[in-house]
């Protein structure tokens, strides 16, 4: 809030633009010029010059694991081996009678933030699916802002009308942002009409007040007895995706796609545990 | 003093406006100074148009509509013909119907959707009932609903899918739904009418915001394929179409001519009586204000008084309850009415006016908008409220049921006000003040720009209205909060912008005032950042509706003030002063011997103590000390200087010239306000010099005083360089392009300031002229007035 017209007027002058004499049309007109570079904006808003922070980092660092599958967007596929499934699971625990384990589909998203709205978006979508005794996990990851059409291409690729998705606080957190994107991508969005099974609700009626929050990794440690190594914090997932856009190392990133590949997993796990 | 006789003096029986304006002119000639009538004016009628659908048809004769104002079918046939529409009519000239059919038309038979802005969450709330009512009356089925902050989670999902008309404010929109169009997809893509009541209270900062944000949301419906027609409405401006399509960048269709009839209107311009002629002093606007409304509501007149301040709201009312509320166990006749109270009381207020319960009604300027209390007889200004084209809109309060009223403005001793009144040929024959906005202020641009890419990315090539924002955008992006790639800027940065913009002010935060009277914990008023400092500092006399309550302790960081209930027999009045200090000149011209300036300043208000006053008396019984932050801003000024070989060969003393600045400032400033028909509050005066070392400002008896840097009184001898300065500034942070245009009119200014002056009858300086001075045994020679004519005469060309 330091700034006037009038300095912008001046510097019109200053770059040899008419300057405005009416009173009347002066606001109006002086500004359809505006200034010619970004420094003279910065000194006309009497905006602090901010350092770009990105380090390049070499080749070697930059190494994303998966395959380019197009243009930008990588997958990485894996498998997980586990007990035989019951055809069947107790959907009870959902207020729901049965649950095919074949249909379900979880997913989980990692995003540039949670301010929420428009300016949101998901860089990275982890999906898992019981598959011939072992669970499937698949990962997509963007590494330009190009790709992200691709990945939701890709994503919508793998549900089908039956399919019942599965997340943690996916009802209000997941579906509504990549209801968001595929809206902004001009794209039908898959998830539009699809059983979807978040397992937050469940565990919180369950959990609440036995444990000191229901928050999947607490979940995850207490119920399921898992332990994370090395595992980065949720809120460190935008700067990892944003270091690596700017040409930093992958090295974050890949510890983000690590904390996302075991929460699908422990969704999973979570699951059958609240099926039991 | 100069009191009014007892009101019994008057017919028994009960009169309409026509009368009492009769008898005041009889009785009190002395004291009017001008006076006009407003002769009734039949109606123009015209046909339903035949696209209107027979339910629509149907539903106004339900409501005793049996056809259209002129300007309600021109407005009709402009939206039939596809173009952007301003309706700029009188208040009460059924303004609403004019975007009502259209909307209802195309609801009904496209399901078309319609968004409503209001400026505030009261005129909302008004326009759904009415369209509600409208929708019963004719079994329509229009489903329309406020969406603001007050909107429960659980409906928003509802509105935004099955609103056919979503009535909201600018402040919603920027906040709440353009940055989460998505969830608005449905809404957007079939919205065919956007609607902006009240235009004219979209100037300066505000409209600036707001022509942004009607660029923000084109730029959404355009990516939903949608297109909508602008339907807005002012009160009488004197460029609404100028304004009407700089808010909306785009050509716009003005009806003017108002089909409406209207009762006879007298109004009244009141001088009060010179009780010191020397001196120049008046008995006081509020003394008048209050006989002339208390003759009124015993004549059984529903009356309507505008006060300037908060303050004098309370003051007046209290005045007025006094006489007519005195037995408590009946229902109160007096209210008062201002921003600041909880919506709740507003609305109680509203309604008991339009059932006619309330008699007498005492409000800020917050009534001055199309706020429905229904019909009133007397409009009481106490003081000119700074444009004509206000004190138009005020009186038109009065005379909604086609009878006589009466309209009095009574003038206050700001020499404004005075020059109004003994102008009264201003008065008529001014046109209406124009509203300027500057959409394209950079500030405000960059802060849009940011919203809105995060609402959608910007490609290459893409405008943002008419301004390219390619050099915004690369800022935007060297700062890390935009990423370019392949020719578009996508928003990456975890952050929500649009709540970091207030579209009204720079301030952040309410303060609310808790009432801790016997260990109670009540909230029972909210006071905006910016009055703040000038309302509840420690000690302050803080009233709702008259019940002064005494403010204890200020939380200043946790915006909180804690006040009790007293009965104290004053009320208190803050003293602030503001320094300026220059920050950068832009452009300068010879002035005479000097020179004028117009750049860059900072403004540094403090409030430094408060003054008690009694009741009735006014008289000053003590004061107090006030420790409160500076409020800080970066503004646009013009100013004007003069070097100190010429003072020195001018004045004998630099008191004489310090006095003549002041005189000088008061002057330009009179001036300049009619010349850019600033409001006030907008366009602000001061003398100091020009590092910002000190201010100067008149003391009680009218000659100079400085204030240093520390708040101490250097003495005048001791300053090294002397260089007194008089500052004409925009009171907004970054400006709002009210002094570029005064300092290409400086001449002027002075010359006018000059006649002013000269023009004046008083002998040493008055409150009409170079400010009020005290002392009247001063030699005119050696007067403060003949110091600022000096001071005028060697910035003047001539």
């Amino acid at each position: 809030m330091n700034t006037t017209l009038a300095r912008l007027q001046v510097l019109q002058r200053q770059t040899g633009a008419q300057p405005t004499r009416t009173a009347a049309t002066a606001p109006r007109s002086a500004a359809r010029t505006l200034p010619a570079g970004v420094a003279q904006l910065r000194a006309l808003l009497r905006l602090r010059e901010v350092p770009t922070v990105a380090h390049r980092a070499n080749a070697a660092d930059r190494v994303l694991p998966g395959t380019e599958i197009a243009p930008g967007l990588y997958l990485t596929c894996a498998r997980v081996p586990g007990d035989p499934l019951p055809t069947l699971l107790d959907g009870t625990f959902d207020r729901r009678s049965f649950i095919d384990p074949q249909r379900v589909l979880f997913f989980d998203t990692e995003t540039t933030g949670l301010a929420g709205g428009t300016g949101t978006r998901a860089f990275m979508i982890g999906a898992a699916r019981w598959r011939d005794g072992a669970l499937e996990v698949r990962q997509l990851t963007i590494t330009t802002l190009a790709a992200e059409r691709a990945m939701l291409a890709e994503f919508a690729r793998w549900l089908e009308p039956t399919t019942i998705l599965a997340s943690y606080n996916g009802k209000s957190y997941d579906a509504p942002l990549l209801r968001t994107r595929y809206r902004l991508a001009r794209m039908a969005d898959p998830t539009t009409g699809l059983e979807h099974v978040d397992l937050l609700y469940p565990s919180r009626r369950r959990w609440r007040g036995v444990y000191e929050n229901c928050r999947l990794c607490t979940i995850e440690r207490r119920v399921l007895g898992v332990v994370r190594e090395d595992d980065l914090p949720g809120s460190d997932a935008p700067a990892a995706w944003l270091t690596y856009l700017h040409g930093g190392s992958a090295r974050n990133l890949c510890r983000v796609a690590a904390h996302n590949r075991q929460d699908v997993v422990s969704l999973a796990r979570l699951l059958l545990h609240l099926a039991a | 003093m100069n009191a009014l006789p007892s009101p019994s003096t008057l017919p028994a029986h009960r009169i309409d406006g026509a009368a009492l304006a009769a008898h005041l002119e009889g009785k009190y000639a002395d004291r009017i100074t001008g006076a006009f009538t407003l002769p009734a004016v039949p109606a123009h009628w015209a046909p339903f148009p035949p696209g209107l659908p027979t339910a629509v048809v149907d539903a106004l004769r339900v409501r005793h509509v049996e056809r259209l104002y002129s300007h309600q079918r021109a407005a009709w046939d402009a939206v039939e013909r596809g173009e952007h529409v301003v309706v700029v009519t009188p208040t009460a000239s059924g303004k609403s119907l004019c975007y009502t059919l259209p909307v209802v038309a195309a609801a009904m038979q496209a399901r078309a959707k319609a968004l409503y802005l209001f400026p505030t969450k009261a005129l909302a709330q008004d326009q759904v009932a009415e369209l509600l009512e409208l929708s019963r009356a004719g079994d329509l089925g229009i489903r329309a609903a406020t969406f603001d902050g007050d909107t429960p989670g659980d409906q928003r999902r509802a509105i935004r899918v099955n609103g056919d008309v979503v009535v909201s404010n600018p402040d919603m929109l920027h906040q709440g739904i353009l940055p989460h169009h998505t969830k608005w997809a449905q809404f957007f893509e079939n919205l065919k009418f956007v609607v902006i009541d009240e235009i004219h209270s979209y100037r300066g900062v505000f409209g600036s915001h707001l022509a942004n944000v009607i660029r923000r949301l084109n730029r959404i419906c355009a990516f939903y394929g949608a297109s909508p027609q602008y339907i807005l409405c002012s009160a009488t401006i004197g460029n609404p179409q100028e304004h009407a399509q700089a808010l909306l960048g785009a050509p716009v269709t003005a009806i003017t001519e108002s089909g409406a009839p209207a009762g006879a209107r007298r109004v009244l311009l009141w001088n009060p009586p010179i009780v010191n002629p020397d001196l120049g002093l008046r008995a006081s606007a509020r003394s008048q204000s209050n006989r002339i409304a208390r003759m009124a509501i015993k004549a059984g007149l529903k009356t309507l008084v505008f006060a300037r301040s908060r303050t004098l709201v309370e003051v007046l009312t209290k005045y007025l309850k006094d006489v007519f509320d005195h037995d408590p166990r009946k229902p109160a006749r007096i209210r008062a009415y201002r921003g600041g109270y909880l919506p709740t009381e507003r609305r109680g207020v509203e309604r008991a006016m339009r059932a006619g319960r309330i008699d007498g009604i005492v409000s800020t300027s917050a009534l001055e908008l199309g706020v429905d209390i229904g019909a009133l007889d007397t409009v009481v200004l106490n003081g000119y409220p700074g444009s004509v084209a206000a004190s138009w809109q005020r009186f038109g309060r009065a005379g909604r049921r086609q009878k006589p009223s009466l309209g009095v403005l009574v003038a206050t001793g700001d020499p404004l006000d005075q020059y109004i009144v003994r102008h009264p040929e201003f008065f008529t024959h001014a046109t209406p003040e124009r509203a300027c906005i500057a959409p394209d202020q950079p500030v405000i641009l960059l802060d849009h720009i940011r919203c809105a890419a995060f609402e959608l990315p910007f490609a290459d090539g893409d405008t943002f209205g008419p301004v390219d924002p390619k050099v915004f955008l690369e800022l935007l992006a060297e700062d890390g909060v935009l990423y370019a790639e392949g020719g578009r800027y996508e928003w990456i940065a975890d952050s929500y912008p649009a709540n970091a913009v207030s579209l009204r002010s720079v301030s952040d935060g309410n303060f609310v005032v808790v009432d801790r009277t016997d260990g109670r914990q009540t909230i029972i008023a909210e006071v905006d950042f910016s009055s703040a400092p000038l309302m509840l500092y420690e000690g302050a006399i803080h009233m709702v509706q008259s019940t002064p309550y005494q403010v204890e302790k200020l939380d200043w960081g946790g915006r909180k003030a804690f006040v009790t209930r007293t009965h104290a027999d004053y009320y208190t009045d803050a003293i602030d002063y503001t320094r300026l200090k220059v920050l950068e000149s832009f452009d300068q011209c010879v002035a005479g011997a000097g020179a004028s300036h117009h750049g860059e300043v900072h403004v540094v208000r403090r409030v430094a103590g408060y003054k008690k006053i009694r009741y009735y008396t006014h008289e000053n019984i003590g004061c107090g000390d006030v420790n409160l932050p500076d409020l800080e801003m970066h503004t646009s000024a013009v100013w004007w200087q003069l070097p100190q070989a010429v003072l020195d060969g001018l004045f004998t003393s630099r008191q004489d010239a310090l006095d003549g600045f002041l005189g000088a400032a008061y002057a330009l400033h009179v001036v300049a306000r009619i010349a850019v028909m600033a409001d006030g509050a907008d366009l602000q005066q001061s003398v100091g010099s020009g590092d910002g070392a000190w201010s100067a400002q008149a003391d009680a008896s009218g000659r100079g005083r400085l204030r240093a840097l520390a708040g101490g009184a250097p003495a005048l001898g001791a300053i090294e360089r002397f260089t007194p300065t008089v500052y004409l500034y925009d009171n907004y942070p970054g400006g709002i392009g009210l002094s570029e245009p005064l300092w290409q009119r400086q001449a002027e200014l002075v010359a006018r300031a000059m006649a002013l002056i000269r023009g004046c009858g008083c002998r040493a300086g008055c409150p009409a002229c170079t400010g009020p001075v005290l002392d009247d045994t001063l030699d005119p020679a050696t007067s403060p007035k003949a110091h600022a004519l000096r001071v005028l005469a060697a910035l003047s060309a001539a």
